[in-house]
């Protein structure tokens, strides 16, 4: 079974009289270790998706399996343990929690798994920060790091759970062009090493880092597609 | 669901102590309340020590046949043109009552005292039947207590109450020395043994004790307090009342339609008046205490939805790492309940030192092992009342409007 499978999802939202569908009849399936970046401009829905996929958002109708659980129907709490299990978060605004440390913040989804004990805790933390090469900035707050080690901060926070997707935001928006370019170096790393990822941008040299391109257009498919580097 | 508390008690400390003044400002409310709650309990606890060593002066079976009554509310002046008590009632209650087992008499007056050039002034000089010592708690600490037949001569000897001795005699034994009270002379066969105070106001020490017969050859005119005590089984002292009052009247040649021109005394009356203030005081303390614990609780309600407000993003991100709605909840809750319990400790140390204070000044005042889990509960919960509302809506965020928030 594929990791993830969307059949004729649907998201409407109510506005006043008039309906929007933000998503009309999104069917994709994703498998593992893919590395897909989702694209479209504004309005097209890709932000309703990418939420959708994240879960924290539920559709309106329409089949949602991930990993062959059903996910469409499921309450907020249910959905709360799919992300924190399943699912990597990297964000455009990174998200970190400002006071603190990198290993506290990486530690989070840790804690909020709720079996893992303390020591087990701090090793797997520490483990994801190496992967990232900040070994030694274990103890520094996000105000003493540079943007692309806190970018990288989190996405050692997306990876210390083992998820079965990492969804990554925007994640090179508030970076520089140098910075932005190492962080994908990253994912393309991380994509080696067998993760699957979700890239959601509207820069294509970006989206060229994937080996597939979804592309969005008033709450539908309009291309998907494979990547120049998903046909070699 | 352990590895959570412990979570977020760690969140909530280091959330208040990046906002010191402000979890001060917010505690103190509840600072205060638990001052109040927790010295008023203990001060009603060491009122209630206090109380209880006065009583023992005044023996659960002890009527006091005196011209006031101890509280009351009859006119003034009534009470005022009784009649004095005649003391020599005293052999024909003896003799007359079922119930009586001892009847003492007393009078009493102050005057001043001295030995060589001491002095000790203001003295009350108490003149007692020679069985004073079966109706009250004086103890002889050393000499001896009078003779029957040293009341009934009048004999001028003295017995002192042991400040008056340290007075008088700051050294050396003041048995067989002779005192001056006025310009009578008088032999000091005893010292009286500590008594302490009663009602933390009126010390019993500073008393001389002589027979009766001698103070009513030395010191005449109506002045001064006289009373008869009449000593019942404690069980039976409210059946020895009435009977004692039958026994007065007829002594007293009442008709039925008169009525008593003298009053019955017993510890009661002091108890049922102090039930009155202790009620008074505790009541007083309770509505400072809830105001100031409501007023300390809507603070903190406030504070926390501001916390929930300027967090919201931090609770995005929580919530899109995998918190649940309760674990949100938990969080703020737990914070809102370090605020109070703290403000609770802070109170509870103060009033601690506000009661040793007194208990070295004024009266024992401890406070008790219950006092102080009470107080630390009572914030605690206060904590909760107040962090439910916010914590709730914390915990209902939406996780995507939560991230986008600026």
């Amino acid at each position: 079974m594929s990791l993830i499978q969307v059949k004729d999802l649907y998201k409407i939202y109510q506005m006043g009289n008039t309906e929007v569908r933000a998503l009309d009849g999104v069917s994709v399936t994703i498998e593992k270790n893919e590395y897909v970046s989702i694209m479209g401009p504004s309005g097209s829905g890709k932000s309703t998706l990418m939420n959708l996929l994240g879960c924290l958002d539920t559709p309106t109708s329409g089949e949602f399996f991930m990993d062959g659980i059903n996910v469409a129907t499921m309450g907020d709490d249910e959905l709360a343990h799919i992300r924190n299990k399943k699912i990597g978060f990297v964000f455009q605004t990174f998200n970190l929690l400002p006071k603190s440390t990198s290993l506290r913040n990486v530690e989070l989804p840790l804690i909020y798994n709720g079996e893992i004990k303390a020591a087990d805790r701090r090793d797997m933390a520490i483990r994801a920060l190496t992967r990232v090469n900040l070994g030694d900035r274990v103890s520094h707050k996000p105000n003493e790091l540079s943007g692309g080690q806190r970018q990288r901060v989190a996405v050692a926070r997306a990876l210390v759970n083992n998820p079965a997707i990492i969804l990554a935001d925007e994640p090179t928006g508030n970076l520089d062009s140098k910075t932005g370019e190492e962080i994908m170096v990253l994912f393309d790393e991380l994509h080696k090493q067998g993760n699957t990822i979700i890239l959601v941008t509207h820069e294509e040299h970006i989206a060229a880092h994937a080996s597939r391109v979804v592309r969005l257009l008033d709450g539908k498919i309009a291309v998907d597609e494979a990547t120049h580097r998903g046909k070699k | 669901m352990k590895s959570f508390f412990w979570e977020n008690l760690r969140i909530a400390l280091s959330e208040l102590w990046g906002h010191k003044t402000r979890s001060i400002l917010t505690g103190t409310g509840i600072v205060i309340g638990i001052i109040a709650v927790s010295l008023m309990s203990t001060l009603i606890n060491g009122v209630d020590g206090l109380f209880e060593e006065s009583m023992k002066f005044l023996g659960r079976g002890n009527l006091y046949v005196e011209k006031w009554p101890w509280f009351g509310d009859e006119d003034w002046w009534t009470l005022r043109n009784r009649p004095r008590i005649e003391l020599d009632m005293a052999e024909a209650i003896k003799e007359r009552s079922q119930y009586a087992m001892v009847v003492a008499a007393e009078r009493g007056r102050s005057a001043n005292l001295s030995y060589k050039e001491l002095s000790a002034e203001n003295i009350y000089i108490h003149g007692v039947t020679a069985n004073y010592p079966e109706v009250s708690t004086v103890d002889v600490e050393y000499g001896r207590f009078f003779t029957e037949s040293e009341d009934r001569t009048g004999a001028q000897v003295v017995l002192l109450g042991s400040e008056v001795a340290k007075t008088l005699f700051p050294q050396g034994n003041p048995v067989d020395k002779m005192i001056f009270a006025g310009s009578k002379r008088f032999r000091v066969i005893g010292v009286l043994a500590e008594m302490g105070k009663f009602m933390g106001a009126f010390s019993n020490d500073t008393q001389v004790i002589i027979p009766l017969a001698t103070f009513n050859k030395i010191f005449h005119g109506p002045w001064g307090r006289r009373s008869i005590t009449v000593k019942v089984p404690e069980h039976l002292v409210e059946e020895a009342k009435e009977e004692l009052r039958g026994v007065v009247r007829v002594l007293r040649g009442l008709k039925p339609e008169e009525k008593d021109n003298f009053a019955i005394n017993q510890q009661n009356a002091f108890r049922q008046s102090y039930q009155g203030i202790k009620l008074a005081i505790g009541g007083t303390g309770m509505i400072i205490t809830a105001l100031s614990l409501l007023v300390g609780g809507i603070g903190i309600a406030n504070i926390m939805f501001v916390s929930v407000k300027e967090r919201t993003r931090e609770i995005g991100v929580r919530k899109a790492l995998g918190a649940t709605r309760s674990q949100i909840q938990g969080q703020f809750l737990i914070e809102a309940m370090v605020i109070t319990a703290s403000g609770g400790l802070v109170g509870l140390i103060i009033s601690t030192l506000i009661s040793m204070a007194i208990s070295k000044f004024l009266f024992p005042a401890t406070m008790s092992f219950g006092v102080a889990f009470m107080a630390i509960a009572l914030s605690a919960t206060v904590g909760l009342f107040a962090g439910l509302a916010p914590a709730r809506k914390g915990a209902k965020l939406d996780p995507i409007e939560a991230l986008r928030y600026e």
